[in-house]
């Protein structure tokens, strides 16, 4: 059967004849066998509501990360101790949704208030990626990803980033995934993981999907003092634009340490890049290496703050009241955290401890705007940076569980310095090594989604013939 | 033995919603809970939005205490587990405070002023049945969960518990005058204090509400320090806490290290530059208690320490003083009646002049009906308690309880009377008993109700006895 892209179902959704209640039926029956053969989802919603406005999605199926508040609907951010959470809001993406007539038809799996890289750290159910059952998703976003390649209906997923967590299981599922700039989406209502590192991006079979969502999630928004006041823009206008003349840059260190055959498929992404008009140039970026560092330092500090007010007093996981205060949260949070939100947790709070925060914690903050100015002067000369998403293919369970913590954390190298940057960045199928898809990275200065975006389409049509 | 104490003051500030969110500050008369929301209540995802207003608020605070003020605005999280924290930790400022380096002008000495800066206010514990340290379970009350505050932290100068009450009268006057805070809303102002004596170390007392007990906790404070040391007891830090029911200071934990609150920048809260806003509230600064106080000199010509008292006691009242002026122009007698008899009753019925139901035109009546000779002055100071505690009209007071004026006729009467009743008094003073005549005009002026002048009773007693003699 073949699968209607969203571009044709949404023209076919404007008609008037068009069978509303049959499509949810077979989207509802669709997710659940979905579910049943890959598990992508925490929670399916069984009746969408229905938007009175047909919008700029008419009845179009949109999943939401988990860690992204919809009223009335289960938002466990992946963890324990939000079981049975229902938010009495909704995030500000999910109002644009509904708003534009698009359908929320379920929470898609993560892992723990997104602390991973493979979707494995998970309270809930694991994806198994629909290329191969045997291997991950990738993470955090992997539900996502998943459902985005597994779907036989037209959908589009949102996902969240905070250090690659969209473009990772994009690269390991070979679908789009766009992380727009920090701040150009409101992260209103979202749980989260590291609020200056915190993005909401969507991920796609196709980089169309992507640009449309990204159309209507993006925007100013007062409840979100970081959002930034921009126009409305319509991203899809500039994929169909001339990229005849653009100049990339390729980063040295970014194929150090990757396996060889995704280093090959990348620069023959390159040359189709090439082939359709445009220039590139190797660069250096020496900082590179202290993007990692730098970045689980900021994010964990965050994070092991706003961690804090699960404490099973208001929402979420409580516990027959014992003791006082302090033993009773202890016990929550004993019950309700996973081995990593509590790894983090810690190292969190040693890097901000008095002593160590001006070693640690301020010393990142200053790496991260070395790291800012860094990406600035390349985008200075260029339009963007080509780079191989993820430094391997989507690995088997068995040897992520083999991983030791840090080594987890290393699979972020290529991901963590734009993202730490706020720079916004697509990764999209370049080819394959051993059937398994490989992600392409591109990356555009602040606030140039325009641009990558349109890269991304014509590098896609090309590479498609 | 020197005396040394710091004080940390938590302090209100007047705005219509809180810090962070757009729920309504004033929730003196809520339900418990009612005005909260997901941003005040810590719910995941929501996220703070800065209260401009409050801010400005603050910089006016921070003007006003002569501080060094900073270019920006920065908040941070200041991290610790406890119940009254909807986040576990509370949204503050480390960094860059707002303002740093103040002053406060005392009668005899300046208080430095170490920072000042804003910060959200837990939500209200509420102990159930018993005492801090005892009681089996607590309620929480959000509302009061992202109330702006501002804290001001003072250099440890001052040295005794006389300086304190001056300071935290003119620094709540000072406030008062900004339209910051008002002083009659519950736990308005919140004093955290540290104490220590020569020899011994720093002794912390949390969360004093109130001026009154604020003294009353550092009295008892110093003295049981001083006991201590007396007694060869070493003085060791901790934290205490001042129990209102049991009037002492009781200790909440030993303090061996200084606590860590693991400061991170508020990620979710933007850099707000102070420049602008400066400007803005510069020309929305009122004037202030001291350069009133010289104006209340120069202008009605009252003393120093009366237009002190009227106008570090209570801005409303210095109000009311104002608003009696323009209508009755012996400022000093104003002055004298507004310091001494009106502030006497209100303490007397424990109320504010704001609380009162104390009318200028009235009371401006009262004064008059002296100077027309209607009533005494020593009238005037008996029917001004029953002014004070009704509102009702001198003239109805004087009405009701019949006391219109009497004239030298009845005065006569009376004292004949008093002479008829009271012969051994006579005799007594006959035999050269000054305090017997003394007594006799305290009866006659008890029996005109306090009407008729004590000098000519006087006069008329001795004549008529004089007369009784020949
Ligand atoms: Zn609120």
């Amino acid at each position: 059967m073949k699968v209607r892209s969203v571009r044709e179902f949404l023209e076919e959704a404007k008609s008037e004849s068009f069978d509303l209640d049959g499509f949810l039926e077979k989207v509802v029956r669709s997710c659940k066998k979905i579910q049943e053969e890959y598990s992508p989802f925490i929670t399916i919603v069984e009746k969408p509501s229905k938007s009175k406005n047909r919008g700029k999605l008419p009845y179009l199926p949109i999943s939401v990360k988990d860690n992204i508040c919809t009223k009335g609907i289960q938002t466990t951010a992946g963890s324990k101790i939000l079981e049975g959470y229902i938010p009495p809001f909704d995030a500000t993406c999910v109002e644009n949704v509904l708003r534009e007539g698009g359908l929320i038809i379920g929470k898609t799996a993560m892992d723990e208030f997104g602390f991973g890289t493979f979707t494995t750290n998970c309270y809930y159910s694991i994806p198994k990626n629909p290329i191969d059952k045997r291997r991950v998703c990738g993470g955090s976003s992997g539900g996502a990803a998943c459902l985005t390649l597994a779907a036989d209906f037209p959908h589009i997923a949102i996902a969240q980033s905070t250090g690659g967590s969209i473009a990772c299981p994009s690269s390991f599922t070979g679908t789009v995934g766009l992380t727009p700039t920090y701040g150009l989406v409101s992260r209103f209502g979202l749980i989260d993981y590291a609020n200056s590192l915190d993005k909401i991006g969507c991920i796609g079979k196709e980089v169309y999907d992507v640009a449309l969502l990204l159309s209507i999630i993006a925007g100013y928004d007062e409840k979100d003092s970081t959002s930034i006041n921009k126009e409305k823009t319509d991203y899809t206008k500039f994929l169909e634009e001339n990229v005849k003349g653009l100049k990339v840059a390729i980063p040295r260190e970014y194929f150090e340490g990757v396996d060889q055959e995704i280093s090959q498929r990348v620069w023959d992404g390159i040359k189709i890049l090439e082939r359709i008009g445009i220039e590139y140039e190797e660069v250096s970026l020496p900082l590179t290496r202290y993007a990692l560092p730098s970045y689980y330092i900021i994010a964990m500090a965050e994070a092991s703050t706003n961690l804090a007010k699960f404490c099973g007093l208001r929402y979420g996981l409580s516990l027959e009241l014992k003791g006082n205060f302090n033993e009773y949260f202890s016990e929550v949070r004993e019950v309700g955290f996973g081995e990593e939100a509590k790894r983090r947790v810690m190292l969190g709070t040693f890097v901000r401890m008095a002593g160590y925060r001006d070693a640690y914690y301020l010393k990142a903050l200053k790496v991260r705007k070395l790291i800012i100015n860094e990406f600035k002067k390349v985008f200075s000369k260029f339009d963007a940076i080509v780079a191989p998403t993820m430094p391997i293919v989507a690995p088997r369970f068995e040897d992520v569980e083999k991983l030791e913590p840090v080594e987890v954390y290393m699979m972020d190298v290529l991901t963590v310095p734009p993202e730490l940057a706020g720079l916004p960045n697509i990764s999209i199928p370049c080819g394959y090594v051993r059937n398994l898809p490989v992600g392409m990275h591109l990356i555009g200065d602040h606030f140039q989604e325009g641009k990558i975006l349109k890269i991304a389409y014509n590098f896609e049509r090309e590479w498609r013939k | 033995m020197n005396v040394k104490i710091g004080l940390e003051i938590h302090c209100r500030i007047e705005t219509k919603s809180k810090m962070f969110c757009s729920c309504p500050s004033d929730v003196e008369k809520a339900r418990p809970n009612e005005f909260t929301c997901p941003i005040c209540l810590g719910f995941p995802g929501s996220k703070p939005k800065a209260n401009i207003e409050a801010i400005k608020k603050a910089l006016m605070i921070a003007k006003a205490l002569n501080c060094k003020i900073s270019e920006v605005v920065l908040f941070s999280r200041k991290s610790y587990f406890y119940c009254d924290l909807a986040k576990n930790y509370q949204i503050s400022q480390f960094e860059m405070p707002l303002g740093r380096n103040g002053y406060v002008e005392l009668s005899n000495k300046k208080i430095r002023i170490k920072e000042i800066h804003i910060e959200e206010d837990p939500a209200k514990l509420v102990h159930v049945g018993k005492s801090i340290n005892e009681a089996e379970y607590v309620l929480i009350d959000y509302n009061r969960s992202g109330i702006p505050l501002v804290e001001i932290v003072t250099e440890p100068d001052f040295s005794s518990t006389k300086e304190v009450r001056e300071f935290l009268s003119k620094l709540s006057s000072i406030l008062e005058h900004l339209g910051v805070y008002d002083p009659m809303k519950e736990a308005s102002m919140r004093v955290d204090a540290n104490v220590s004596i020569e020899g011994g170390e720093r002794i912390e007392i949390k969360n004093i509400t109130g001026f009154a007990n604020v003294e009353k906790a550092l009295s008892y404070e110093i003295a049981r320090q001083y006991s201590l040391i007396k007694t060869g007891v070493k003085v060791e830090r901790e934290t205490r806490h001042w129990d209102e029911k049991m009037k002492a200071t009781v200790s909440l934990r030993k303090k061996e290290v200084e606590e860590d609150y693991g400061y991170i920048f508020d990620p979710d809260l933007v850099k707000i530059e102070t420049t602008g806003l400066i400007k803005e509230i510069e020309n929305r600064m009122p004037e202030l208690p001291d350069e009133r106080i010289k104006r209340f000199v120069r202008d009605y010509g009252i003393l120093e320490e009366q237009a002190k008292v009227i106008i570090l006691v209570d801005k409303k009242l210095a109000d009311f003083f104002e608003e009696c002026a323009k209508i009755y122009k012996d400022y000093r007698k104003l002055a004298r009646w507004v310091v001494v008899d009106l502030l006497k009753c209100l303490n007397w019925n424990n109320i504010r002049i704001g609380q009162s139901k104390v009318e200028k035109e009235k009371f401006v009546k009262l004064l008059e009906m002296i100077d027309r000779k209607v009533i005494t002055e020593r009238l005037a100071k008996e029917i001004i308690k029953e002014f004070v505690a009704t509102g009702k009209d001198p003239e109805k007071i004087v009405e009701e309880k019949g006391l219109q004026p009497v004239g030298k006729e009845d005065i006569e009467n009376v004292v004949e009377l008093v002479l008829k009743e009271n012969q051994k008094a006579v005799e007594d003073y006959m035999n050269g008993n000054e305090v017997a005549l003394n007594f006799l005009v305290g009866v006659a002026l008890k029996k005109l109700k306090t009407r008729g002048d004590p000098k000519l009773i006087k006069s008329l007693l001795i004549e008529k006895i004089k007369s009784l003699n020949s």
